[in-house]
């Protein structure tokens, strides 16, 4: 190698390797302005800290009350700070509101509930709180284009009871099979399945009343058991048929739920519900009901979820006529049933689709000429999540009366959440 | 008959009595956790002298889990709730009035608030609403990410231990040194394999790494939901591409829970790699336990920050 090519190749040798080092270097300086944006964040967030705390100082300085006596409750970083600054509004309840909006084209002829128009179906008000360490006070207050506000809920659950129960009193939903039990707006569907809504009420029952819920103690965690017992007032939800109007006679109740981890991604429930009641205000209670109900949930992936759910409701009914004031009989079916069932598929995290098939016979024989026994219903439905708080969903549900005829309805629905906004268990 | 009676209920009375003996001698601290990883350091800490249980299972977004029955018997029956605090599980409210045990709800002797003693990250410095997504309005609840807040979560389990259960408070307190001296051994590990890449870029799906970023060194600032949990819409993940290509970022860092075909999408076009990360310990098989877990997510961070730069 000459002195000129040697001189050269050195040259290059130095020209690359500077260039080698570009990159590095400016990976340095990204990643020292990145350390200093990161320290800046943190220097914002102690300074925020420190304002906090000597915030809190000043509280118990003007309370007199000794730093230990706060210490378990204190908010300990800054990150509180956003909650904890109106230490008057933690004591508010929490509030929440759920709009149920109904689009609805019937080719039936009757003017039902929403037939052929856009509704408002149910506003909910939804109130909330602990009262204190032993019980807390729950309330939904609706509104609604097809009737006047109401209370739908107002009880109060009491916990610590003996034998680890839990109570609860006042207006409320009571623990009767799966569909009634829950809101409209965590329903699978847009409408309530059919033998729900003709022998328990058309939006489910819900009554004033005792309840007690407790686990059964067994000696195998495999299954849990779950027994619920209660009192209501007499009646049913509305245009149900199961029990009479009156609400002098108290109705009561027992469900009993079983429920499987087969798997950390399958589960299975199976229940049994008891229901006794009366149809008139007098002393005897003339209808007895059984309702089981049977559940599968299987997650295909975290995103894809199954679900089969199925309810159905004997009846024994100790009346085969009634004959009113005018002189006009009416003829019951003294064991009618029905039932339902219903698969639910979560495609993605923004869309489902599902179907629901529905039997019922009729408690009113009245004409006495049927068609058919029962009431079919068959119902498609896409579901769009749009996000947590809001989803809409699209239905079709064809009807094959058991008095004859049959009907087609699209239902379109608008569900939406806003504040806080908490389901119990089921 | 009757002496066939008799002896049955002398019979019932020994073996309620042998049991309960059994029960008094096997006596542990039964703890219940929202998530596996607090689960996972409750073990570490309390050794054999507690029994913990998870209520969410490892592969389900922890934001979205639906209790049931059996985890409501098991809160129930806790000594000690241990949970995320903050607004990370909204199902923990609806899962303690089910359970209705008093003694592990909010502020009782029974109830362990992890998020104490963590300098929160993205606290909001506004007022929030609906309108900016499903935000979190005391800041990003994903600390455990962070193996540095892995220590103080730890020793807040120990003191919390040590508090209940006196007696056995040196083994925790043991337990504690121990796990400590392991992960700052595993700590300076990682950040050596990680401190190349000081100062680089991922994009992520859900914002849900910050504390891990930090620790890493790293920055992620865009992802694949346009707000927080709102779905990536076509429109998000066209950015997202654009972002990719123009910044040439080398990874798409998700959780194994999110559906992962707009990633793919992204890498197919993009050469980006896509990066799944654990938050929780048993989410995948390699994520035994919380060191696991953490060098679980060093790795796949690795794999994809000594990838070639997208062209």
């Amino acid at each position: 190698m000459t002195p000129h090519r040697l001189t050269m190749t050195m040259i290059g040798c130095v020209l690359g390797s500077q260039v080698a080092w570009a990159d590095p270097m400016t990976e340095e300086v990204s990643a020292l302005r990145h350390d200093v944006q990161q320290l800046t964040t943190t220097v914002q967030q102690l300074t925020t800290t420190v304002q906090a705390q000597q915030q809190r100082i000043a509280q118990l300085e003007q309370s007199g009350a000794k730093p230990s006596q706060m210490a378990s409750n204190a908010p300990t970083v800054a990150a509180r700070q956003p909650a904890a600054a109106s230490f008057s509004s933690a004591f508010n309840p929490e509030i929440g509101v759920v709009a149920d909006i109904l689009g609805q084209r019937s080719s039936s002829s009757q003017e039902g509930d929403g037939n052929d128009k856009l509704s408002v179906r149910e506003i909910e008000l939804v109130f909330g709180h602990p009262i204190d360490p032993y019980s807390r006070f729950d309330s939904t207050i609706t509104f609604s284009d097809f009737e006047n506000p109401g209370v739908e809920e107002a009880y109060i659950t009491h916990w610590g009871l003996p034998g680890e129960i839990k109570a609860k009193l006042g207006r409320m939903r009571p623990k009767i099979g799966k569909a009634s039990a829950v809101h409209g707006d965590v329903l699978d569907t847009v409408d309530e399945p059919l033998v729900v809504s003709e022998y328990l009420g058309k939006e489910g029952l819900f009554r004033t009343g005792l309840e007690l819920t407790g686990f059964i103690p067994a000696p195998w965690t495999a299954v849990t058991h779950e027994l619920t017992v209660g009192t209501m007032e007499g009646g049913v939800g509305e245009g149900g048929h199961l029990f009479g109007e009156t609400r002098r006679r108290p109705s009561f109740y027992t469900h009993l739920k079983n429920f499987w981890d087969i798997s950390s991604t399958t589960n299975a429930e199976l229940g049994a519900t008891y229901l006794v009641g009366s149809k008139d205000a007098d002393a005897r209670y003339e209808v007895n009901a059984v309702g089981l109900d049977a559940t599968l949930v299987h997650f295909v992936t975290p995103a894809n979820k199954l679900k089969w759910q199925s309810e159905a409701y004997l009846q024994d009914r100790k009346e085969s006529f009634s004959i009113a004031n005018d002189g006009t009989r009416t003829n019951f079916n003294k064991n009618p049933w029905g039932v339902y069932s219903l698969v639910d598929y979560r495609l993605s995290p923004r869309v489902g689709i599902g179907g629901r098939f529905d039997y019922v016979q009729p408690v009113d024989l009245t004409p006495v000429t049927k068609a058919r026994n029962a009431d079919t219903a068959w119902s498609g439905y896409l579901t769009l999540y749009q996000s947590e708080f809001s989803r809409w969903r699209l239905q079709f549900r064809h009807t094959d009366f058991a008095a004859g005829g049959d009907d087609n309805t699209i239902m379109a629905q608008g569900t939406v959440a806003i504040g806080v906004h908490k389901h119990q268990l089921q | 008959m009757k002496r066939l009676s008799l002896i049955w209920v002398a019979g019932l009375f020994a073996l309620a009595a042998g049991s309960r003996d059994a029960r008094a001698a096997e006596k542990r601290l039964n703890v219940v956790a929202t998530l596996t990883t607090f689960a996972d350091l409750a073990k570490t800490v309390g050794g054999d002298q507690v029994s913990v249980s998870a209520v969410a299972a490892p592969q389900f977004n922890p934001h979205f889990i639906e209790p049931k029955p059996s985890d409501v018997l098991r809160v129930k029956r806790a000594d000690l709730f241990i949970h995320a605090g903050l607004d990370l599980e909204l199902w923990r409210g609806p899962l303690l009035d089910a359970a209705g045990n008093t003694s592990v709800m909010s502020g009782q002797p029974g109830e362990l608030d992890l998020s104490r003693g963590i300098t929160l990250l993205e606290v909001p410095d506004h007022p929030v609403s609906r309108a900016e997504g499903d935000i979190h309005i005391y800041g990003n609840p994903h600390y455990w990410t962070d193996p540095e807040n892995a220590k103080i979560m730890a020793k807040t389990i120990a003191d919390k231990f040590s508090a209940v259960d006196p007696a056995h408070a040196q083994d925790y307190q043991q337990r504690l040194q121990q796990f400590t001296a392991r992960l700052d051994q595993k700590m300076t590990e990682w950040r050596s394999e990680l401190a190349p890449f000081r100062g680089q870029e991922l994009v992520g799906y859900h914002n849900e790494w910050p504390y891990l970023m930090r620790f890493a060194g790293l920055r992620m600032d865009k992802f694949l939901e346009p707000k927080p949990g709102i779905p990536p819409t076509p429109k998000q993940v066209e950015f997202i591409e654009r972002y990719v290509t123009e910044h040439k970022i080398r990874g798409i860092a998700q959780a194994t829970y999110y559906p992962q075909r707009a990633a793919h999408a992204i890498g197919q076009h993009t050469g980006a790699k896509i990066v799944l990360l654990c938050q929780s310990v048993g989410e995948v098989p390699e994520a035994l336990d919380y060191m696991a877990m953490v060098d679980y997510n060093v790795r796949q961070l690795l794999g994809a920050l000594r990838t070639e730069a997208a062209p």
